[in-house]
């Protein structure tokens, strides 16, 4: 079982070394993070199929929880961590491999991110976040552009405004109860968080870790990031980053916050990002924009799936946010031949059809065309809001059912835009999408194809993971022992 | 496995197999072969058209709990029967001929058999969907599948598809909204379940289903006011895509009115569902809605300068006439709607059918640029002229009983202003008509026209059929009328007694065959004093003289712009595009609130409103 450490270990041994080695040995610098990414992937695949789908935990350096470091394991940490090596190495900047910084900070994300994935106690979780946010940065100012320092510029005031709010919070969960540990919380949560101090808690840590998730209103940054960073880049940030920092939020909200207004407001922000981000991607006029407001429409939805009550409202959540995880890196990776404004891409349907028919792909499976996935993801979301005898939950349904209209409209404009007779010597300088440029999107299209088919299977199996998000009873017990009863 | 799989299997094996062939050159026979293959499965489905209890699909599975149920009622059968053969007619008329003529023009044949297979499958689903989860998914393939067949043309038909599926899938989210609502009160999303149901619930919520389910059910049918999509993007489709379209495709959206107004709601709830402050129920309002979608798109119609468009916009008023018929709620009336949906479906693929043989063979359907073909192309015109007289109501053709029998219970359920309302639009109808077969056929030949001739074979035998449909089913109205009534029978509307010659009724009935047999009688007695009588010189089309003076054949005679200035004169004032204007309302306002949606990204200070943010939260929460 501690062979999860290296999950975070290797990536983070890696990203020093790269640099040193890259320098000496020419090809250390080209193999050596699609390698390591390998090994872990290999690695959590393992623990995976031994597990057997049984949470366990395991706590580094030998201390006993409450007091050490902490990682839980169970079907949700375990997925990500491989989500997160899978798309590394399937999104691994392999044009950029002469700058090794790029890939030891890539290396550094992955590392981070595992353990976010992992980690079972607050103060990790804030330390693996930080080194997110720090490697992201460089990751995003990698272009050096003009445009790209003030995009990152504005990202790293606005990440650093919401690392101090997390950490407020988190300060304030330890005031209270005196521990870090997040079963010894959940064990104390009900007496000591369910008051409107735990409440102000969540809400700090709610906007904190936003930044990451790209909720309303910390979520500024996104278009101008997206649009001046590398496509692959933007394809993890906003396809994984975001997730995770959601998941981790959800974690929370499930083991620490019990209090109905927290619900609530997930629904409200959820509501407000999915308004603002749909119609905003509407007005946009470049495909990356166009991509990064959809995204900031796509976790509102995600926001507002896990707002409601219930394991109903996990398994609805988790399935949006597993559905957004495959297609947004996808449609990512096609910006990278086709970025820029949608007047330049007039004809360029033509010139690249599998490129063209995997958008389209994509854009009905977003949109939520049966029977793709995307269409039961909306659908388990739209059953449960409209299950609750409530007229937020009803008004959240309608704006999602708008917003479905205007996501429908802007990403269709830009499929049909594609096949345009667009002008001879514009159409000329349209790159041609090759091999290489298609690899992760087909990729990803397949997975996506798969999962149609094997619909039944996929949802079962999705929502025993909600089962065990649902369960702190079985967090509590997987880390501190049977007999630590819930009060 | 009952015959409803093989029906199914055979449509998704058409589809397989045309996708496989849809580079050859044999596409088109492959589509055109597995469409009769399935039309013949069909015929072996028959007893349902007759009243036989309905056949399920073994094919069934379980969704996440939720059962999914396939399966054929006679009004899926009726429903079927129109598609697949207007599907088959399609099919063959873009075989042969008309494919190397679009092969040649740069285009590919084989994606638009390809896109006709994918839309009569998708519909073939549809009609069989037995709950409303398998109903949703099986309506928004449809909607997709037209979609691909509205946008296979490229140039301007890019945008009028986008326009069908901002629309379609508008209504789409109002079905989707209306099925979870359902959810939420059933718990289940069984047709039964909400049958059982529907008793107690509220006038509210009743009328709340029937708009939401309804808004989803009208856009598919161009009913005012979510009809602006169909005429341009029907008329960007590529000839016998559009035809197909044209007869049926809309349709799909009666259908499920049908299924959920008349038989899951049914119509006596939406009667007593009183509006507050009228005198009128949900169910009138509906039907003046019916009413002014026939007059509206009908004179909208008038005023088209293009074939294509001047028939589409007919395609959206004819729907009227049905939706009329239906919510009438009497057997002659309803069964008039129902018996219109099979009229229609003829008389529109005839006629769309014509004008593309024209298109064809001219290579314009401007009807300022055509005129006197009658001479170069008399099949043609004898498939345009039974359309017409099809489409217009005047018997002896089909077009004819069925819009008899909604007049006729309009007057006799005591709603004369909408029998009113209906004679304008048949007045409107057959107006358009003519201008549509005197400036295609009559008039003046062009001189560039003299070269052409008739249309070729693979082109003329599909017309030729469905001009013998017509007239057969406007002679014996009762070969029809026999499967209407069962589907009366389906969703639970009075049945209407019938004769093979039409309507049996002791006040007053109608028999077709006593009709047409004096009607011919009277042809020939003219016909005999024409002969006998008259003399007539056959002279050439283009040797004419007027008023003693010979014209030349470049002196252009042919009156064909602003075709009926004297009427227009009258009531050119009120075409005043309100639904155009208010379309454009709604995109600017939403424009605005996009603008400023975008605007809240670029804000300078990014800091400032997250702060603020965080102030508001934790004010609230505390």
């Amino acid at each position: 079982m501690n062979l999860i450490a290296l999950v975070v270990a290797l990536p983070l041994l890696g990203a020093f070394l790269l640099p040193v080695g890259a320098r000496s040995v020419g090809w250390v610098g080209r193999l050596l993070g699609p390698a390591l990414l390998l090994l872990t992937s290999l690695v959590v695949i393992v623990l995976w199929r031994d597990s057997g789908g049984v949470p366990s935990h395991i706590e580094l350096g030998g201390f006993q929880p409450p007091l050490g470091i902490t990682f839980y394991l169970d079907q949700l940490a375990l997925v990500f961590a491989l989500a997160t090596s899978l798309l590394a190495l399937l999104l691994w900047p392999h044009a950029a491999w002469r700058d090794a910084r790029v890939a030891a900070l890539m290396l550094l994300m992955v590392s981070a991110a595992s353990g976010m994935a992992l980690s079972g106690d607050l103060f990790n979780l804030y330390v693996f976040y930080e080194l997110v946010s720090v490697a992201s940065f460089g990751l995003v100012a990698a272009p050096k552009t003009g445009a790209a320092l003030a995009a990152t510029l504005r990202y790293v005031i606005i990440s650093g405004m919401g690392t101090v709010m997390a950490l407020t919070g988190i300060a304030l969960i330890y005031t209270q109860t005196g521990t870090l540990n997040l079963a010894h919380l959940t064990l104390l949560s009900a007496t000591t968080l369910d008051n409107t101090l735990g409440l102000t808690a969540f809400v700090l840590i709610l906007l904190g870790i936003g930044v990451k998730a790209e909720l309303f209103p910390v979520n500024i940054w996104v278009p101008e990031v997206y649009a001046t960073a590398s496509q692959r880049v933007s394809a993890l940030l906003a396809g994984l980053i975001s997730k995770l920092a959601i998941i981790v939020i959800i974690r929370l909200l499930v083991l620490l916050f019990p209090q109905p207004e927290a619900l609530t407001l997930l629904l409200v922000i959820g509501a407000l990002g999915v308004l603002l981000g749909e119609l905003a991607a509407w007005h946009a006029k470049d495909f990356e924009r166009m991509l990064a407001f959809s995204s900031i429409g796509q976790l509102g939805l995600v926001l507002m799936a896990f707002s409601i009550p219930g394991q109903a409202g996990l398994f609805a959540g988790l399935a949006v946010a597993m559905h957004h995880l495959i297609v947004k890196p996808a449609l990512f990776v096609l910006a990278e031949r086709w970025s820029g404004g949608f007047a330049g891409l007039a004809g360029a349907g033509w010139k690249s059809p599998w490129a063209a028919g995997l958008f389209i792909l994509f854009a009905l499976s977003l949109i939520g065309v049966p029977p793709l996935p995307g269409f039961w993801a909306k659908l388990m979301t739209l059953l449960g809001l409209l299950g609750q005898d409530n007229w937020i939950y009803w008004t959240g349904a309608g704006i999602i059912l708008l917003a479905t209209v205007f996501e429908a409209n802007y990403l269709f404009r830009f499929g049909l835009g594609l096949f345009k007779a667009g002008s001879e010597s514009r159409s000329a300088k349209v790159p041609v999408h090759d091999a290489g440029s298609l690899g992760p999107s087909l990729i990803l299209g397949a997975v996506l194809l798969i999962a149609t088919v094997m619909i039944t299977p996929v949802g079962n199996w999705l929502a025993g993971v909600a089962d065990q998000l649902a369960d702190r009873e079985l967090y509590v017990t997987t880390v501190l022992g049977a007999g630590r009863e819930l009060p | 496995m009952s015959l409803l799989d093989a029906l199914l299997l055979t449509a998704l094996g058409t589809l397989i197999a045309t996708l496989a062939t849809v580079r050859t050159r044999w596409v088109g026979y492959v589509a055109s072969l597995g469409l009769g293959l399935q039309l013949l499965v069909l015929f072996l489905l028959a007893p349902l058209g007759y009243g036989a209890p309905a056949v399920t699909s073994g094919l069934a599975w379980d969704l996440f709990g939720q059962p999914l149920v396939l399966r054929y009622d006679a009004m899926s059968w009726y429903f079927a029967l129109i598609t697949l053969g207007a599907g088959l007619v399609s099919s063959v008329y873009a075989t042969g001929a008309w494919s190397d003529h679009y092969r040649a023009a740069g285009r590919s044949p084989g994606w638009l058999q390809f896109a006709l297979a994918l839309n009569v499958f998708t519909m073939l689903l549809l009609l069989a969907s037995g709950d409303f989860l398998s109903l949703f998914i099986a309506w928004e393939l449809v909607s997709w599948a037209s979609f691909l067949l509205m946008a296979l043309a490229a140039g301007p038909a890019l945008k009028w598809s986008l326009r069908y599926i901002t629309y379609a899938t508008a209504g789409a989210m109002s079905m989707l909204a209306a099925l979870g609502i359902v959810f939420h009160l059933t718990g289940s999303l069984n047709y039964a379940d909400f049958m059982a149901a529907v008793d107690q619930w509220s006038v509210g919520l009743i009328t709340l289903l029937t708009v939401l389910f309804g808004a989803g059910f009208a856009v598919k049918m161009g009913i005012l006011p979510f009809h602006l999509w169909q005429a341009g993007a029907y008329a960007e489709t590529p000839g016998p895509g559009m035809a197909f379209l044209g007869a049926i495709s809309s349709r799909m959206g009666l259908y499920g009115m049908m299924l959920v107004w008349v038989q899951l709601i049914g119509l006596i709830r939406l009667i007593e569902v009183h509006i507050p402050l009228t005198f009128l129920s949900l169910r009138d309002v509906l039907m003046w809605i019916a009413a002014f979608t026939i007059i509206l798109p009908t004179y909208t119609a008038l005023k088209q300068n293009d074939a294509r468009r001047l028939l589409a916009w007919h395609g959206i008023g004819q729907g009227g006439y049905m939706l009329m018929g239906i919510l009438s709620a009497s057997a002659l009336g309803s069964a008039g709607g129902i018996l219109h949906i099979f009229n229609y479906a003829t008389n529109q693929a005839v006629l769309l059918l014509a004008v593309f043989a024209v298109v064809y063979r001219t290579g314009t359907a401007d009807l300022n640029k055509l005129g006197g073909l009658f001479t170069r192309m008399p099949l043609t015109f004898v498939a345009m002229l039974v359309g017409i007289i099809g489409l217009a109501g005047i018997p002896p053709m089909n077009g004819f009983v069925s819009k008899w029998m909604v007049y006729r219970s309009l007057l006799s359920e005591g709603m004369p202003l909408l029998f009113v309302a209906s004679v304008i639009g048949t007045l409107g109808t057959i107006l358009s008509v003519y201008k549509l077969i005197h400036n295609t056929f009559l008039g003046q030949l062009r001189l560039e026209h003299e070269p052409v001739q008739e249309a070729p074979w693979s082109m003329v035998i599909p017309m030729m059929v469905l001009a013998l449909i017509i007239f057969l089913t406007g002679f014996m109205p009762g070969i029809v009328l026999d499967w209407v009534a069962a589907v009366q029978a389906a969703v639970g509307l009075p049945v209407l007694p019938h004769t093979l010659g039409g309507v049996a009724d002791a006040h007053g009935g109608l028999d077709m065959i006593m009709l047409v047999l004096v009607l011919f009688a009277g042809f020939g007695v003219s016909a005999l004093l024409f002969y006998a009588t008259g003399r007539s010189e056959p002279v050439h089309q283009l040797d004419n003289y007027a008023g003693g003076h010979f014209l030349s054949a470049d002196v252009r005679y042919h009156y064909s712009d602003h075709f009926y200035a004297g009427l227009m004169h009258r009531i050119g004032h009120w075409y005043r595009g309100s639904f155009l204007w208010f379309e454009s309302v709604v995109a600017s306002l939403a424009s605005f609130l996009a603008q400023w949606s975008a605007t809240f990204y670029r804000l300078m200070q990014p800091a400032l409103p997250m702060l603020a943010m965080a102030v508001i939260v934790l004010w609230m929460v505390s």
